[in-house]
């Protein structure tokens, strides 16, 4: 089983091919938002770097977001549209739990946070599980503040993960309980995208491609607009 | 040999997907309008817009294939929207094009939808002459262009604020008639009477720009003035104001470049008054008309197929890292 991986919920784009072996082949890059000029040439060298054919896929994962929704658009109608073309199915996989995922063997309270610009972050809770990490929280989107308030509620030791924390750690810091990991898993990975997909894969948790939905956790401004005019 | 061209269109609020053979025969052509999910907002809202195409995508590009008959390993060629258009709309029809051409292992080709409304045209008239004055009038685009050959385009004049469309959609708002404004001001109009009222040609008399925001205005004022007056006799009067204006500078765009003919284009050419007037013109001026059928004066996928076939023709295929371009020109190509 080969399981191509796709990751594009942040500044990164990111790209893996892997199955039971582990990871044969990965790339990632940062360059401004440009996720829809980097992506298709980025899968192209992956594929080949791994010396596949993309005909020997047999699962498409993708990240689901939460995140920026230009780079979740352009993964998210790239992975459904090669799954849809390969006849295969497909593993939708939580922003938030690729950034959890590295930080596992951690016993400590595990919150995967990301920059959900306005000034908000997307956050999740989690806690370490025999195989890997298992969320405890929904998936949310807050400012800092609130976020840092719900972690100190917690009591306990925490460690903090993701983008999100990196940018607004002046908020976190102040309760000395908190560690954040420094840069280097701020953003979630395609390799852990692949790993995650594989294990969820094997329990044949699997969606079509035209039912897969993007975790967008904010409503259409328009939408927010509307209600506000109609409560009025 | 047979050429089998996937066309994708995404660059508002219509997902369309077609296939078409050589560049002129369309096996199929899927449109579908999110029509309902803006009407609430009184316009095309671009958030919602994107998210409607990340899920339609899939099921519109599996219905182009089936009512063609075809299967992915037919297609020779993926071809889609780049620009001009809405960037999260454009995205997710770029990145499905991209995908797919990967995993056929084919030729992938990013196609201005200005061109692509031109190509509307050949599609059911592969023999049009040119020089062709083509009248390009949507909710986004109000623009007159010299075709003079294949690939070769001139922007004569364009609108200095609103699109065509555009007032069409607010003058239909403000009456309360709903959204969109064109199809509910055609309808309307044909009860009404169209001298009712002399609402302003905005410069009428000189050049070959349009200006449609003081039109709306005008509108607007003479309704709350006169508010008893028949809501008919204020679409009909309305409508006049853009057709005339529309088809004057048309006109005067003909005899300054001796084109050989008119073409009608973007879905404000489905309106009945702005087809049946370019028709009279035509007959009194002595020169082509070209109506193009309603389903392909809106926006479709076959007309991307079209010019991404005759493009590719031309100069093979585009780069796999193409981007968007939200603000295309006719002149970028
Ligand atoms: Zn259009």
């Amino acid at each position: 089983m080969l399981i191509l991986g796709i990751e594009t919920a942040t500044d990164q784009v990111g790209c893996a091919i892997g199955g039971h072996e582990g990871v044969l082949a990965s790339a990632h890059s940062v360059r401004g938002r440009q996720h829809a000029e980097t992506l298709a040439p980025q899968i192209d060298f992956v594929r080949r770097q791994a010396r596949i054919d993309l005909s020997e896929i047999s699962v498409v994962a993708v990240d689901l977001g939460p995140g920026l929704y230009t780079g979740l658009r352009v993964g998210v109608a790239t992975a459904i549209s090669m799954a849809y073309a390969l006849g295969v199915p497909m593993i939708g996989v939580s922003s938030l739990d690729l950034v959890a995922f590295p930080v596992r063997f951690s016993p400590r309270l595990i919150i995967a946070t990301l920059d959900a610009r306005r000034g908000e972050v997307f956050y999740a809770f989690y806690r370490q599980v025999p195989a890997g990490v298992q969320r405890v929280s929904e998936p949310k989107v807050g400012t800092p503040q609130q976020a840092a308030s719900e972690i100190q509620a917690e009591g306990g030791e925490c460690l903090l993960v993701g983008d999100g924390a990196l940018r607004y750690r002046d908020h976190f810091e102040r309760d000395h309980k908190v560690e954040i990991v420094e840069q280097g898993l701020s953003h979630p990975s395609a390799g852990s995208l692949v790993q995650l997909a594989h294990a969820r894969a094997l329990r044949e948790e699997f969606v079509n491609p035209w039912e897969l939905r993007p975790l967008y956790l904010r409503k259409p401004d328009a939408e927010i607009n509307w209600k506000t005019r109609e409560s009025q | 040999m047979t050429f089998r061209t996937l066309g994708i269109e995404t660059s508002c609020d219509e997902t369309a997907a077609a296939v078409l053979v050589d560049g002129n025969t369309i096996l199929s052509s899927v449109v579908s309008s999110q029509v309902d999910l803006h009407a609430r907002f009184g316009g095309v809202v671009p958030e919602i817009a994107s998210r409607a195409h990340v899920e339609l995508i899939v099921p519109v590009v599996a219905d182009a294939l089936v009512e063609a008959g075809v299967e992915g390993k037919d297609i020779d060629l993926v071809a889609a929207t780049s620009g001009p258009g809405l960037i999260g709309a454009l995205l997710v029809g770029l990145s499905a094009a991209k995908a797919l051409s990967l995993v056929w292992d084919v030729p992938f080709i990013g196609v201005n939808h200005l061109e692509a409304h031109l190509y509307a045209s050949f599609l059911e008239e592969p023999d049009l002459e040119l020089p062709l004055v083509v009248l390009l009038v949507s909710g986004g685009h109000t623009m007159l262009i010299l075709m003079e050959d294949h690939g070769q385009y001139r922007v004569l004049g364009r609108t200095l604020d609103d699109a065509a469309g555009e007032a069409f959609d607010k003058v239909a708002r403000f009456l309360g008639l709903g959204y969109p404004g064109g199809p509910a001001i055609d309808l309307l109009a044909m009860e009404g009477d169209p001298a009712a009222v002399d609402f302003p040609r905005a410069m009428r008399r000189d050049g070959l720009d349009f200006s449609f925001s003081g039109l709306k205005t005008a509108v607007v004022n003479h309704v709350r003035a006169n508010p008893e007056s028949d809501p008919a006799d204020i679409a009909a009067s309305f409508q006049e104001a853009v057709v005339d204006v529309l088809l004057t500078k048309a006109q005067r765009a003909i005899e300054q470049e001796d084109a050989r003919g008119l073409c009608l284009a973007g879905g404000v050419a489905a309106n009945s008054s702005l087809r049946e007037r370019a028709l009279d013109l035509s007959m009194a001026g002595g020169h082509q008309a070209f109506l193009p059928s309603r389903s392909m004066c809106t926006d479709n996928a076959a007309m991307v197929a079209a010019a991404g076939w005759r493009r590719f023709q031309a100069s093979g295929p585009s780069p796999l890292d193409l981007g968007t371009d939200p603000s295309l020109s006719i002149f970028g190509l």
